[in-house]
Formats: C-alpha cells, sequence, structure tokens
C-alpha cells in the first residue's frame, strides 16, 4: 500500500527516529512502513492519522 | 528508538539465566555421572529431565516475547523467523528420516530442539536481512 508518510514527515523535519519515537515504534518499522514493505494494522494507521492529525485515507492510498 | 525495548531486556536476561542454568545442570550431571559413585535409578532420568528443563525454558523465552512485544512489525518479523526455523528444521528432519529408513543413515533424526534453535539463529538473520 502507498502511503505519503515520507513526505509528512519531511514536512516537519522529522527523523525516522523522531517519528519511531512519537509512535512508540521501533525505526525499523517506520522504515519498513514507509517504503510499503508492511502495512500497518488498523490501531497504528489510526495513531498515525492521530499524529498528523489526518484521515487515514489521507496518508494511505489504494494500489 | 534505540534504546534496547523492555521486551528485549527481559529476552536477553531469560535467555542469559535458562543458559547458564543448562551449563551448570549439563556439566553437574554429566560429572555426576562420570564419577567414582554415579547415581543409581531414577537419578539418570531425573537428571536427563532437569537438564531439559532450562532448554524449554529457552523456547519459553522465545515465544513469551512474541506476546510481550508492543511493536507490531517487529512481532510480525519474529513470527516470521519462527515459523522459517519451523519449516526448515522439519524439512531436515524429514529427509532425515527417510535416509535413515532406507538405511542411509544409522541414526534417526536426533536433538531436533537444538536444530530448531540454530535454524532460528540462522531465519533471524534471513528475515531481518533488508527488512
Amino acid at each position: 500500500m502507498k502511503n505519503r508518510l515520507k513526505v509528512l514527515r519531511a514536512e516537519r523535519d522529522w527523523s525516522q527516529a523522531d517519528l519511531a519515537e512519537r509512535l512508540k515504534v521501533s525505526r525499523q518499522s517506520v522504515n519498513a512502513i514507509e517504503t510499503g514493505k508492511y502495512d500497518p494494522s488498523l490501531p497504528l494507521a489510526f495513531k498515525i492519522a492521530d499524529l498528523f492529525e489526518m484521515t487515514i485515507e489521507q496518508i494511505f492510498l489504494r494500489d | 528508538m534505540n534504546h534496547v525495548p523492555s521486551y528485549m531486556k527481559r529476552y536477553f536476561i531469560r535467555l542469559a539465566i535458562f543458559l547458564s542454568l543448562y551449563m551448570v545442570i549439563l556439566f553437574g550431571g554429566l560429572n555426576w555421572m562420570n564419577s567414582a559413585n554415579p547415581p543409581g535409578d531414577p537419578m539418570p532420568a531425573v537428571l536427563a529431565v532437569v537438564t531439559a528443563l532450562p532448554i524449554l525454558g529457552v523456547f519459553w523465552t522465545i515465544f513469551r516475547v512474541l506476546v510481550e512485544m508492543d511493536d507490531e512489525y517487529q512481532r510480525f518479523l519474529m513470527t516470521k523467523q519462527i515459523v522459517v526455523a519451523t519449516a526448515v528444521t522439519l524439512a531436515i528432519v524429514t529427509v532425515w528420516q527417510f535416509l535413515n529408513v532406507y538405511d542411509v543413515l544409522v541414526q534417526g533424526p536426533q536433538w531436533i530442539g537444538v536444530i530448531w534453535l540454530g535454524m532460528f539463529g540462522i531465519a533471524g538473520g534471513l528475515v531481518r536481512w533488508k527488512a
């Protein structure tokens, strides 16, 4: 699944480690989600959406 | 999040405890069995089970960390690692078993738990490679 995580992170000048810390996951997890290797669960997707104050659909895009 | 998560700290502490116990019990038990006055029945059977217990503890430690992990991607990788280790171990012991059935090898599969732990270690590297 495609996502806009990298762009949203860059807009806030956050590193992967910064985002990982805010989400309480590993940096490896952020990298895997960002590169589309791993699709997050709904709870984590909501957590990401809440952090960026957006809806899930605004961050995660259909293939 | 560069620090070691608390679930991994518990994992390493438990592994260290069970592996240390294993070494102490194994060498103690073998020394006793090979001593001038080896124990009689049923002590050898008791020693065998007691020696195996820390290894069961290692298996418990591995499966317990799956429950305790609060990072879903790391849990996904660990699950993959366990599945790969189990699949490769099953493949090895199945082929080994038939090599024994066809008299190519004198003994059938042995030390299956140790094979699994070895495959678990190798699978860890494979699963996390480029992850």
